[in-house]
């Protein structure tokens, strides 16, 4: 005999519920409430109304920070979604030694981005490996301001941001590619299609989905990049704090004992919604290519 | 019908949790008085900054002897790690779960104090502006608080460190090192054009601390805005701008923050630096090489004061043994006895007389405290306690423009101003 009771279903789901109520949704609804306040992390504070948003819109920093990530998306975008399609092509032929090369290109996503952010610095410093070989080379007869100049150093970070997420979309990719039929590449084959047009008829519908998915992903972490920009920059977002990003200018405005929380709290909705915009677009493409 | 029940309650509880936890509520919770009578007994927590594992045995010895001295008392000691504490103090002072006794430099104490956090030591026991120096108690009176909010604990200051070896080798006298802004920018020029730009003997940007130094006065009297953007104040900076322009300084010192000189000395990349009393202690571990080759010269102008105190927190419910355990750590022979473990230097106006402090050992290291004791004197806080690191980020951020030659000294100035009186608002 079964015993059916209206509950068991919530109880069920009680504790997903509870966790994603108080990890979640809470953290949300606070700093949506936060972010019409001028709170401080100590003594409260009072409602503001859209104080915060008027003052975003008059920040310079604020303007700066978008454009260093809309800049970082439209760079890290492309070069993201298709140099990894091509290195998982390279490494998905069954060759001798290949494990090494998969190994090879998947290990900067296990190295913690601080560090290597550090190994970085080194390498582009003004005294670093690369302005001592370009020295030495006589291509440079000064220093390049990789990290002291607002352009390079937002496109060292940049470089730097590519070279570690290769790996781990290569590996999204070659999942991907195991997926795709072997027969259709054959029957291509046969029907005297080339390497090129069975790349783009074949592979590429095939591997459609997963490029979705990693567009999606590059879209959300290059708006909210943090640890590269702040390492290289040493924490200054470089001269004039020019090449921060939002994230930097979030972390900046909610520190310390005298932080603003609520101005931190409005500049993160900003960047809410500024991530669900292309995450939308990603989306409606991918249903309109399906 | 039921589960209307349940629901409502529920989402008025959700809603007041998230009210209360977003921090518009009063802080409350804190006595208003500031009676610390009672008798020195129970239990009491003291909070101190990365002490550990260095100065563990000097810590419990003082402890064990305050507690030998009040029969009945347990000192619950926790030492928090040197990253992060700021972050750590502001955790507990939000949760009401400061310890009794807390190591609180003079500008982590200022919001504290703000918020009605703080006992006013200065009024629980009148005997301490007597027996403190005065430098060390000044750092605890805040404009418009009206009260001393700390006991002072050891104090420091800043040091000319000088690579020998590099200043002889592109011919300038280490015994003679410069000693003012003139010399300073005519043996960087002299630095830089014989070891063909390799070297630097300049490497840091001018930051308020310069400013203060120039006769700038950085703050309005009511601490409530800043006031550094002065025709003084953009004068130095052009100096530093020209400086930069003819490469007497390294690109670094866009991005670097102030730590970044004594990076740049250690690697011998610069060869001056500025630091505290103990740096050579620290450069002896980091790199060996160097350290017997550096000599110290007095601070150019007044030296910084750097001063760390012990406060007690107003929600303590051990007023009288807190302050008495505040007392006791920073008493002149409790602090003597820890400026004979590193090269730090006691609050107490009894220990300036100390002659270890004003002797040197012969080593360079010893010539180096004997210079820092000598120049407490003259130290005083050039910095104001509302320019936190936010403040001195954005005041960084300007000063490492106008050195890039992006934008004027007199912009540069007037934009960290706004943005650091933004950042001082409510």
């Amino acid at each position: 005999m079964t015993h059916r009771r209206w509950f068991t279903p919530w109880l069920l789901a009680a504790p997903a519920v509870v966790w994603l109520a108080v990890f979640n949704l809470w953290p949300a609804v606070n700093t949506v409430i936060l972010s019409f306040t001028n709170a401080k992390p100590l003594g409260g504070g009072r409602f503001t109304g859209l104080a915060n948003y008027e003052r975003a819109l008059g920040d310079e920093q604020l303007a700066d920070a978008l454009l260093n990530s809309v800049i970082y998306l439209l760079i890290c975008l492309p070069l993201l979604t298709f140099l990894p399609l091509l290195l998982a092509l390279l490494v998905e032929k069954k060759l001798p030694g290949i494990t090494f090369f998969r190994t090879a290109f998947y290990t900067p996503v296990v190295a913690s981005a601080v560090v290597v952010g550090l190994i970085w610095g080194w390498v582009l410093d003004d005294r670093g490996l690369l302005n001592g070989i370009l020295g030495a080379l006589g291509a440079a007869d000064r220093p390049v301001s990789f990290l002291t100049d607002r352009w390079l150093l937002l496109f060292s970070a940049i470089a730097l941001t590519v070279w570690k997420g290769l790996g781990y979309y290569m590996v999204i990719y070659l999942s991907a590619l195991g997926n795709v039929p072997r027969e259709l590449h054959e029957a291509a084959a046969v029907d005297g299609a080339s390497a090129a047009r069975r790349f783009r008829h074949v592979t590429l519908p095939g591997v459609r989905p997963a490029m979705m998915l990693v567009s999606v992903l590059i879209a959300v972490s290059a708006l909210r990049v943090f640890s590269e920009l702040y390492v290289l920059s040493d924490g200054t977002g470089g001269p004039g704090g020019r090449t921060m990003s939002v994230v930097m200018l979030i972390q900046m405005y909610s520190r310390g004992f005298t932080g603003h929380i609520g101005y931190a709290s409005a500049l993160s909705i900003l960047l809410f919604l500024l991530t669900v915009g292309p995450m939308l677009l990603l989306a409606r493409l991918n249903r309109k290519g399906a | 019908m039921r589960r209307s029940l349940w629901i409502r309650p529920a989402v008025a509880a959700l809603a007041a949790v998230t009210l209360a936890g977003c921090g518009l509520g009063d802080p409350g919770g804190a006595n208003d008085d500031n009676d610390a009578k009672g008798e020195v007994k129970g239990r009491v927590s003291l909070q101190t900054w990365a002490l550990k594992p260095k100065f563990t045995a000097y810590m419990e010895g003082v402890i064990d002897a305050f507690e030998k001295k009040h029969p009945g008392v347990e000192v619950e000691w926790l030492d928090q790690p040197g990253e992060g504490y700021s972050e750590k103090v502001l955790s507990q002072a939000a949760g009401g779960t400061l310890p009794d006794v807390v190591n609180l430099p003079p500008d982590f104490a200022l919001p504290l104090v703000r918020q009605n956090m703080l006992l006013d030591v200065g009024a629980a026991d009148p005997a301490l502006a007597a027996d403190y120096v005065k430098g060390g108690v000044d750092a605890y009176r805040f404009p418009g608080t009206g009260g001393t909010y700390g006991y002072p604990w050891y104090l420091n200051t800043d040091v000319n460190y000088w690579n020998a070896e590099q200043l002889r080798r592109y011919g300038l006298d280490p015994k003679k090192p410069p000693a003012d802004l003139d010399q300073l920018i005519a043996a960087a020029r002299t630095v830089k054009e014989r070891s063909g730009g390799k070297v630097h003997l300049m490497s840091r940007k001018p930051g308020l601390m310069d400013f203060a130094n120039a006769g700038v006065q950085l703050m309005s009297r009511d601490g409530t805005r800043f006031t550094f953007n002065t025709p003084e104040a953009a004068a130095l900076l052009d100096r530093y701008r020209e400086a930069f322009r003819e490469g007497l300084l390294p690109k670094d010192v866009l991005t670097e923050t102030y730590a970044g000189n004594t990076r740049l000395f250690s690697s011998g990349a610069a060869a001056w630096t500025t630091a505290g009393g103990n740096y050579i202690t620290s450069l002896a571990v980091d790199n060996p090489t160097l350290a017997p080759k550096v000599v110290s010269s007095p601070a150019m102008g007044t030296p910084p004061l750097y001063v760390q105190g012990l406060s007690v927190a107003r929600s303590s419910g051990n007023r009288a043994t807190a302050l008495a355990l505040a007392r006791w750590i920073t008493s002149a022979g409790n602090q003597a006895a820890f400026a004979r473990l590193t090269s730090v230097f006691p609050s107490t106006k009894a220990s300036a007389g100390d002659a270890f402090l004003s002797r040197s050992d012969g080593t360079n290291a010893g010539d180096a405290k004997v210079t820092a004791f000598a120049s407490l004197a003259r130290a005083r806080m050039l910095e104001p306690v509302q320019a936190n690191d936010a403040v001195k980020t954005v005041v960084n951020q300007q000063i490492a423009l106008a050195l890039s030659g992006r934008t004027s000294s007199r912009e540069a100035l007037d934009t960290a101003v706004a943005r650091a009186d933004e950042l001082l608002k409510d």
